[in-house]
């Protein structure tokens, strides 16, 4: 990213003739130029289309059960956010799931990718391989495989018979995680220098003090970038929930399955915008503090 | 490092190679990790599902189809009985349901849930041939005397034991009169309605419209005999006459205006009918099913009693009332009709709606679809999946 | 590595299954084991049509999943194919023009393009549902152009099936290119145009093949979950446009053929296998991870 911005930085008049994607300012560079440019923001238009319906729908008024077509506006629906308490109740089962398996996920898959990266083992392509394969199965079959192996006991699960419910759902949700996290922050720590880790401990550290004083703090912002993305995956989760949830446990995502076919309140589009507009807030913040500890650092 | 994005769509910096050089871990990692992770995996192995107890004070846990409660009657349950109530709208389609409890039931898990709304087929299935659900305790469900003699004797339940009736409805032809232009009377003026239809994902109701368009008998239903349904079903949906089937969620499409025309529920499109006045329902003329769902509570539930106290209520003809005049599904509590009267206002005319309160002469016009064995229903069952497409 | 004495090389030797373990027992408990009891399953009948399913090597299971549900199977992985290359073309020049053209907006910019993905996917997909409805404003625009009949619809369309797919992967394909373009070094695009003396054939000739491997992770990204979802056929689709993912869905949480079900996701699993490896050779990546 750095070799852009410096690239084209300090660069004057002359300079800024010629892009560093190689565009020259000649008549056709330039009409080729604004094509590209046009098409890159219809592509963004065209992201953000459904957002605007989501967002416009939550002041909407629908006369029946379906908020599907435009009414009245009204600001009743975010007055009373929580109306629907069914609603409310998946989400918070939502977010207390998507809390506790990314906090797991993310502590067994960070070990996962300190091990890949850190220490060279005969295994460790094998390995490597295990991780990523589940990246490429279809959530259809994690959903399905997960579902035939929660109505037997099994001896790798110490024969416990499984109740599809809570516990199931969060197995779930970990498992699919784990290879994210792991691949995650594989690829932020890979350029470490692991030598010096010797170093640390020359100067007198143990190890676990090198560990807690010295890697964890710089490995941070990966594990931290990993929890959010596994967050990110696990609360937005439907397929693979919906194999796994049982009769009576009912996530965000599966109520609004449910709910899309019988009816469906303003609250959804409430909630849906609030969660919009609160991961812009975090990560705008997350993107000042990054600047800024950037800026601080001299980096 | 200025990464601000952090999204599922961190996934893809799996693409990207080496970051900025910068510095090391400790060995630690090896032991710390270990004796941190283990508790927490053990915890997430151990780790099973479970049913919300009681907690505390009475409660009971039911599960319903949409549309088939009032709040008023929800409000009036919970200050009548000082039991809490959760109800959950979660059953959309019979088989859909059937496929959720499974799991649990088979193996005699708690599914959550005190009680359950099943139509009769289904509700024979439960009771007969998978055995997962229990008798009502009879003290407990004094207010039975009031269910119509009609319903009292049905081939899978003969003496109500197991289950009672929640509502009966009538499946036919809902239309859009805007789109339609005109009224709609039999099976083959709906497949001639332009733009798009939809069928009922419930075999019964939609193999029996077309089989009674077919001039056959639904009350002994025979395989060979609906033949000629599943083809013309085949030929309309591959050809696009219809475009799908659907469970409850037409509703959805026919009040936004999606549909042309399709088989639905008679209650159901008189709730839409509220809020668009341009939809219609119509019986046709070569008839229409009647079904009941049936209240049944699960095997797996220790407070049938309690349960069994949500049906009692039910089947006061005054609480009826107040749930037939939201819903407007045909009550089985004898006495209804005097209650609804007693209401006044728009409850008061819903006695002179068939739909609702049915004549001897509207319930000429239906037919009940009768019980298939164990092989056949399992024939029926796949060739609809397959001519539905879903499987 | 450098290990400075007999213990800490033992250490180091073990160190590794230290972390891995944890980890990969849970993958393995709960992610390869899972795809043996789905074989299984795959293997079993039902004594009856209730019953528990039993163990005992049924192959039919296969044919059934072959011979019924042929149909599904062609049009998951065609419509997914379709959905990837619209994704790739509408990725392209945004991915492009960010990575390009972004200059100090570029994380800005970076943040748009996933920020609707902070809504869930099913809310997304139903406001497309709401969108395309007959009554919409864009079905009454491609009418009064022409593009439609006057009773011409887009919602339980093949066409809107796709277009639900294509969004609902778009920024899975946006990333990764990106990331690609991002790594090419300008200098070097520099001397592409001095050589070539055209953008457009510095752009053939040296950024498109640069951004190659973006090209394919994305694709594969795209390509994978377009073509076991079921969410998109369901809410935009008809009985015409059902893919694979609504039979598997179907079977295993309608119908309850668990045998039958579990036959289709594993050949389904299978061929996406085969589907990934080959393309794999042919592009040809060290590193698609």
């Amino acid at each position: 990213m750095s070799v852009v911005t410096t690239a084209s930085g300090p660069s004057g008049r002359a300079k800024r003739a010629s892009m560093p994607d190689g565009t020259v300012m000649s008549k056709g560079g330039r009409v080729g130029r604004m094509v590209v440019n046009v098409a890159a923001g219809a592509s963004l238009l065209y992201l953000f289309l459904p957002i605007f319906v989501i967002v416009a729908f939550s002041f909407n008024q629908p006369k029946g059960k379906f908020n599907a077509v435009w009414q009245n506006f009204t600001f009743q629906n975010w007055m009373h956010p929580f109306a629907d308490s069914a609603l409310v109740d998946a989400l918070l089962l939502s977010l207390k799931i998507a809390l506790l398996a990314s906090a797991i996920a993310t502590v067994l898959g960070t070990f996962v990718a300190i091990a890949l990266v850190r220490y060279r083992f005969r295994a460790s392509s094998f390995v490597n391989f295990l991780v990523v394969i589940p990246l490429t199965a279809p959530e259809i079959v994690l959903g399905a495989s997960l579902l035939t192996l929660f109505l037997e006991p099994h001896l790798i699960t110490f024969n416990h018979q499984f109740a599809l419910g809570f516990g199931t759902i969060l197995i779930a949700h970990i498992m699919f995680c784990v290879s994210y996290v792991a691949m995650t922050v594989k690829a932020r720590i890979r350029g470490f220098d692991w030598s010096l880790e010797d170093a640390a401990m020359d100067l007198g550290a143990n190890p676990t003090r090198t560990f807690m004083r010295v890697t964890l703090p710089l490995i941070t912002p990966g594990i931290f970038a990993a929890f959010l993305l596994s967050f990110a995956l696990s609360i937005d989760d439907f397929i693979i929930t919906y194999f796994v949830s049982g009769p009576s446990t009912t996530t965000f995502p599966v109520r609004i399955f449910g709910q899309s076919r019988v009816a469906t309140p303003p609250q959804i589009n409430v909630l849906a915008s609030m969660i919009l507009f609160g991961s812009i807030a975090v990560m705008a913040i997350g993107s000042w503090l990054g600047q800024r500890r950037a800026r601080r650092l001299g980096i | 490092m200025t990464d601000p994005e952090v999204s599922r769509a961190e996934a893809v910096r799996m693409a990207r190679a080496a970051m900025s050089r910068r510095q090391f871990i400790g060995r630690a990692g090896a032991l710390f990790g270990t004796a941190m992770v283990a508790p927490a995996v053990l915890a997430a192995c151990g780790s099973s599902g479970g049913s919300k107890g009681a907690g505390g004070g009475k409660s009971v846990s039911i599960s319903n189809w949409t549309s088939y409660i009032s709040a008023q009657s929800k409000k009036d349950f919970q200050r009548d009985t000082g039991i809490k109530l959760t109800y959950t709208e979660d059953i959309n389609d019979n088989n859909e349901y059937f496929a959720k409890i499974r799991p649990n039931l088979s193996r005699h898990q708690s599914i959550g849930r005190d009680g359950f709304v099943l139509t009769d087929w289904m509700a024979n299935r439960m009771i007969n041939q998978v055995k997962w659900t229990q008798p009502f305790p009879a003290a407990d469900f004094p207010n039975k005397k009031n269910l119509r003699a009609a319903l009292a004797h049905p081939g899978f339940d003969p003496d109500r034991k197991s289950s009672a009736p929640w509502a009966s409805g009538v499946a036919g032809i809902a239309y859009n009169m805007k789109t339609t232009g005109k009224e709609i009377k039999t099976i083959d003026d709906f497949l001639a309605v332009k733009g798009t239809k939809t069928v009922l994902s419930e075999m019964r109701d939609t193999i029996g419209l077309f089989m009674m368009a077919d001039g056959k008998d639904i009350k002994k239903p025979t395989f060979a005999d609906a033949q000629p349904a599943f083809d013309r079903l085949q030929k309309a949906l591959s050809d696009g006459t219809i475009s799908g089937t659907n469970g409850n969620e037409y509703v959805n499409d026919l009040g936004a205006g999606n549909l042309a025309a399709a088989f639905a529920w008679s209650g159901d499109v008189a709730q839409i009918a509220k809020d668009n006045p341009d939809i219609k329902f119509a019986v046709p003329e070569s008839g229409g099913t009647l079904w009941s769902d049936n209240f049944m509570l699960p095997d797996t539930t220790d407070k049938p009693g309690l349960g069994t106290d949500f049906i009692n209520f039910f089947y006061d003809p005054k609480n009826a009332a107040v749930l037939t005049a939201e819903i407007q599904y045909i009550s089985p509590v004898d006495g209804v009709a005097d209650e609804l009267t007693k209401l006044g206002g728009d409850a008061a005319k819903l006695v002179d709606n068939p739909l609702v309160v049915p004549t001897d002469a509207f319930l000429a016009q239906l037919s009940i679809f009768g019980v298939l064995d164990a092989k056949t229903e399992e024939q029926f069952d796949k060739k609809f999946a397959q001519v539905t497409g879903a499987g | 590595m450098i290990e400075r004495d007999d213990q800490g090389r033992k250490v180091a030797r073990r160190a590794p299954w230290f972390l891995l373990g944890p980890g990969l027992l849970f993958l393995v408990a709960f992610f390869f084991f899972p795809l043996y009891t789905l074989g299984r399953m795959a293997l079993s009948s039902r004594p009856s049509r209730f019953a528990n399913p039993v163990f005992d090597w049924q192959w039919s299971n296969f044919n059934s999943a072959f011979s019924r549900y042929g149909g599904q199977f062609t049009r998951s992985f065609l419509y997914a194919a379709l959905a990837t290359v619209l994704a790739l073309v509408i990725a392209y020049p945004l991915a492009y023009v960010i990575a390009f053209r972004g200059g100090r907006f570029k994380n800005a910019l970076l943040g748009l393009v996933v920020v609707p993905f902070f809504t869930n996917f099913l809310i997304r997909t139903l406001a497309w549902k709401t969108i395309l409805g007959d009554q919409g404003s864009v079905v009454g625009f491609f009418r009064s152009m022409g593009v439609l009949s006057s009773s011409g619809t887009l919602l339980r369309t093949p066409l809107a099936v796709i277009g639900g797919l294509t969004y609902n992967f778009l920024p899975f394909m946006v990333l990764p290119i990106y990331v690609a373009l991002e790594k090419i070094d300008p200098r070097l695009v520099d001397a592409a145009r001095d050589l070539y003396s055209n953008t457009w054939r510095a752009f053939r000739k040296v950024v498109f093949p640069l951004s190659l491997p973006g090209v394919f992770a994305g694709s594969l990204l795209v390509f994978i979950p377009a073509a076991g979802d079921f969410v998109n056929a369901y809410y935009l689709g008809n009985s015409q446009t059902s893919m694979i993912g609504n039979v598997v869905q179907n079977q295993f949480l309608v119908q309850v053929d668990y045998p039958v079900a579990a036959a289709l996701s594993f050949v389904f699993m299978a061929i996406v296998m085969v589907i990934v490896i080959a393309y794999a050779r042919v592009l040809g990546t060290e590193d698609i991870a």
